[in-house]
């Protein structure tokens, strides 16, 4: 047994408590300290209180309340067309990522540790660049209109399509890609019969998440005059409609909780 | 559940495995009727899908053969060289620690905010499935459902130019992104531990604190350094409708129509948003080590 | 002899599926009441509708002279800190230590912002440590509970349940995650442990052996109804039948 009285031993284990607890305040006391310097330079040093208090703040946020109804019913095309969009741009980023996440899966890269590093970079890529700059792109090379902004959403979906696609290949069981090899299939066929059955699952669901994601970049590619109800936001931000682009969120909103309960649903089917 | 995959998809199990007599038809094919029949039909559907898509929204698919010719032509005629000069004075490297203090404040704020949004928010341990769970659901996902630019639009129409409606953006844009992911690891919890905290008499924030923190604290950290990452990939680019940061030079470049200014500034993103995603990777494993 | 916990024609279960079909029974101080029956009996059911873990349908439950279920969630949360529990998953907080997860059994009596940072008394620690001493844990106080063996895992689920100073103990299913050796341990440090804090027991147990050696009585269940109850001397092969009729051996 211990050698030591036990009000002994309670003290050091109250003085130890107390040690983790001074770290623990220390840690936060870091963070917070990080965000009092943010806080300085972007809420005192940066805005301009006097503007914001005395000027027009309550009013403005009340003409965005103010909601211009009468443009629900021009909205359903443009919906339709967001809708479709956000697929075609899924679907191409879908093809676009099959060849990346071949490259940058480690057990099925072609050509070792260079083609990985490419296809990992060109993941990066896709990731790291915002829609909105590769829409600017875009736009420069097929010029304004729905093309560039399906081709930005694409590009900007292969990121994460191909790396989730890519993830599931490198968890695949092995056995299956075993009995293939000896049987003497060929590299296509373990893709299409060994991995391709195993990552189905995983697949649809990321395919659905994507989507979704892609509904809400449809809106602000509205910029590069890609259509949809994103083209809508920002005529009438060019209008000052405060109303109407309070209407047109709120569409965007339906249209994602509509998409939330399909994707429970398709989830359900495919798992 | 293999088996059945496997047969989804239309693998018939050969290769040793003896045949029940009578189940396999005298041609082989990967699809038997009708499951032949459907794989058509979804693929058939699928590409009459696509031509009607295509033709509603008018594409000009004429413009995409020799894009990528086009586009390098391009960027090497109006792109090239970047104008480093550009971006390389203090005053912008100013703009990247602006960009880095939105992201930070609005990623602590975010998941300051977060937290107790998740924990009502998650079905299994909401303090009410009638009232509390559809309201935190709903909050988190009107976050998600706007894009973080047209947050920034909007807040910038209502406080005007500056840091602080990116920031606010942000901070709506973090609750909606890790508020998700937050409360979809709550649900991941193994129940019988809040069983035990509850059984002590413990009150719902207790049980909260003991039984689900400790479980999904290692999730959370990986989330929400993953989180600042993508936070801050968005605060680079904010400022191009009006907020702070880096994205204010975006903007005023491309006004000008200062192409290799805008090269510059675009290629200083990048570096940036790779740097931050090394940063936070590192980051993640590190952390992760820490306190598993 | 004083009651302790008196159940009275208990009705649980879903809309669609009952569980517990109107069970009573009486436990007095110093009681070891081992339940047994076939899985999916109720067991685990009629154990939690006495810290109302579960909701039970109609009934009663009169514990400490009070229905338990026409508490407040506040009266509630009192009364549970008055009825230890131990489980079969033991349902440690894995990334706690030892020390940390003994004194969540005090939780019910530390206010909410003591709890927050973790504050707890010194006489608190020094409860949970003589505890841990006396189960034979003294010497791993700092280690993560995920770090323990099954048999030291249930022992600091016992710490926890006895910090409470408990005037009931509910223990479910106590050894079923354990081997056959480390079971009679547990069952009998339990015992043992029960006798010198006079805390009454209420058992849920599958193994009928383990049930006739270390309880003073015995509930058999089956499908939601009370089948058997006596002293383990009257369990005989008849009353075992009647009770396990349903389960195919």
């Amino acid at each position: 047994m211990n050698a030591l009285s036990i009000d002994a031993r309670v003290d050091g284990i109250a003085a130890g408590r107390r040690r983790a607890r001074a770290l623990r305040f220390m840690s936060t006391f870091l963070i917070l300290a990080v965000v009092v310097w943010s806080i300085e330079a972007i809420v005192i040093a940066d805005t301009d209180w006097n503007r914001i208090l005395t000027g027009s703040l309550l009013s403005t946020m009340q003409r965005f309340l103010d909601l211009d109804w009468s443009l629900l019913p021009d909205l359903w095309e443009p919906a339709l067309e967001t809708v479709l969009m956000a697929t075609l741009a899924t679907l191409a980023g879908l093809v676009l990522s099959i060849p990346v996440a071949w490259l940058g899966a480690s057990n099925i890269t072609p050509y070792g540790k260079t083609s990985y590093a490419i296809g990992r970079f060109l993941m990066t890529m896709s990731r790291s660049v915002h829609e909105i700059v590769w829409g600017l792109i875009f736009v420069s090379a097929v010029g304004l209109g729905a093309l560039a902004g399906i081709l930005a959403m694409a590009v900007r979906s292969v990121g994460f399509i191909s790396k989730t696609i890519a993830e599931a290949i490198e968890d695949v069981d092995p056995k299956p890609l075993e009995a293939i090899r000896a049987a003497g299939g060929t590299k296509f066929q373990i893709l299409w019969f060994a991995i391709l059955p195993q990552i189905i699952p995983v697949f649809v669901g990321n395919m659905i998440f994507e989507w979704d994601i892609n509904i809400r970049r449809s809106t602000i590619l509205g910029l590069v005059g890609a259509g949809g109800l994103g083209l809508v936001l920002f005529r009438q931000m060019a209008m000052s409609n405060n109303g109407g682009i309070a209407v047109v969120i709120l569409a965007v909103l339906s249209l994602i909780i509509f998409g939330e309960v399909i994707s429970y649903y398709a989830r359900k089917a495919v798992i | 559940m293999p088996a059945k995959q496997l047969s989804e998809v239309g693998i018939v199990p050969s290769a040793g495995v003896m045949p029940t007599p009578g189940s396999v038809p005298p041609t082989w094919s990967r699809f038997r009727y009708p499951q032949s029949l459907y794989k058509y039909g979804a693929l058939l559907g699928a590409f009459a899908f696509i031509a009607f898509a295509l033709d509603y929204l008018k594409i000009p698919m004429d413009r995409l053969p020799g894009m990528l010719g086009r586009m390098g032509e391009m960027l090497a005629r109006r792109y090239f060289p970047p104008n480093v000069d550009h971006i390389l004075n203090a005053e912008y490297w100013h703009t990247v620690v602006e960009t880095l203090q939105m992201s930070y404040l609005a990623t602590v704020l975010g998941i300051a905010i977060s937290i107790p949004l998740a924990w009502f928010a998650s079905f299994n341990m909401t303090p009410s499935r009638r009232y509390v769970y559809p309201i935190a659901r709903l909050i988190i996902m009107a976050c998600r459902s706007v894009h973080e630019m047209i947050w920034t639009i909007l807040l910038v129409a209502i406080l005007g130019f500056g840091m602080l409606p990116g920031a606010l953006a942000l901070t709506l844009f973090c609750i909606g992104f890790s508020g998700k992911l937050f409360s979809e690891a709550i649900e991941a919890i193994k129940p019988g531990q809040v069983e035990a905290i509850r059984a002590t008499g413990a009150n719902n924030l207790q049980a909260f604190i003991f039984a689900v923190l400790p479980q999904v604290r290692v999730a959370w950290a990986g989330i929400s350094i993953y989180t600042w990452d993508v936070v801050f990939r968005a605060a680079t680019v904010v400022g191009f409708f009006g907020a702070g940061g880096m994205g204010q030079y975006l903007r005023e470049s491309v006004q000008r129509v200062a192409s290799r200014d805008v090269a510059a500034i675009l290629l200083s993103i990048v570096v940036v948003v790779i740097i931050s995603e090394l940063m936070s990777a590192w980051l993640r494993t590190r952390v992760a080590k820490a306190i598993a | 002899m004083q009651t302790v916990l008196e159940v009275r024609n208990l009705h649980a279960g879903y809309a669609d599926r009952e569980i517990l079909k109107g069970i009573s029974f009486t436990l007095n101080a110093d009681d070891f009441f081992a339940i047994i029956g076939p899985s999916g009996a109720g067991k685990s059911t009629l154990i939690r509708c006495v810290n109302r873990l579960v909701e039970p349908k109609s009934g009663e439950v009169i514990f400490n002279g009070r229905d338990m279920l026409k508490l407040t969630p506040a009266e509630l949360r009192g009364e549970r800190r008055n009825i230890g529990m131990i489980f079969q998953e033991f349902n440690l907080i894995e990334r706690l230590s030892v020390m940390d997860n003994v004194l969540t059994g005090r939780l019910g009596y530390t206010g909410t912002f003591r709890s927050i940072f973790r504050l707890y008394t010194k006489d608190e620690i020094k409860q949970a440590l003589v505890l841990l001493d006396r189960v034979g844990l003294g010497e791993h106080i700092d280690k993560r509970a995920d770090r323990l063996s099954g048999g030291q895992r249930q022992r600091v689920g016992i710490a926890r349940a006895l910090i409470q100073n408990p005037k009931l103990l509910l223990v479910d299913e106590p050894t079923s995650s354990l081997d056959p050796k480390i079971s009679r341990e547990v069952m009998g440090l339990i015992r043992e442990m029960a006798r010198e804090f006079h805390i009454p027991v209420l058992c849920n147990i599958h193994d009928v052996d383990l049930a006739c050696d270390f309880c003073s009585h015995v509930i058999g269940l089956q499908d939601g109804v009370k089948k058997f109850e006596g002293p383990p001397a009257k369990l005989d092969k008849q009353a075992l039948q009647e009770i396990y009729a349903m389960e195919v051996l």
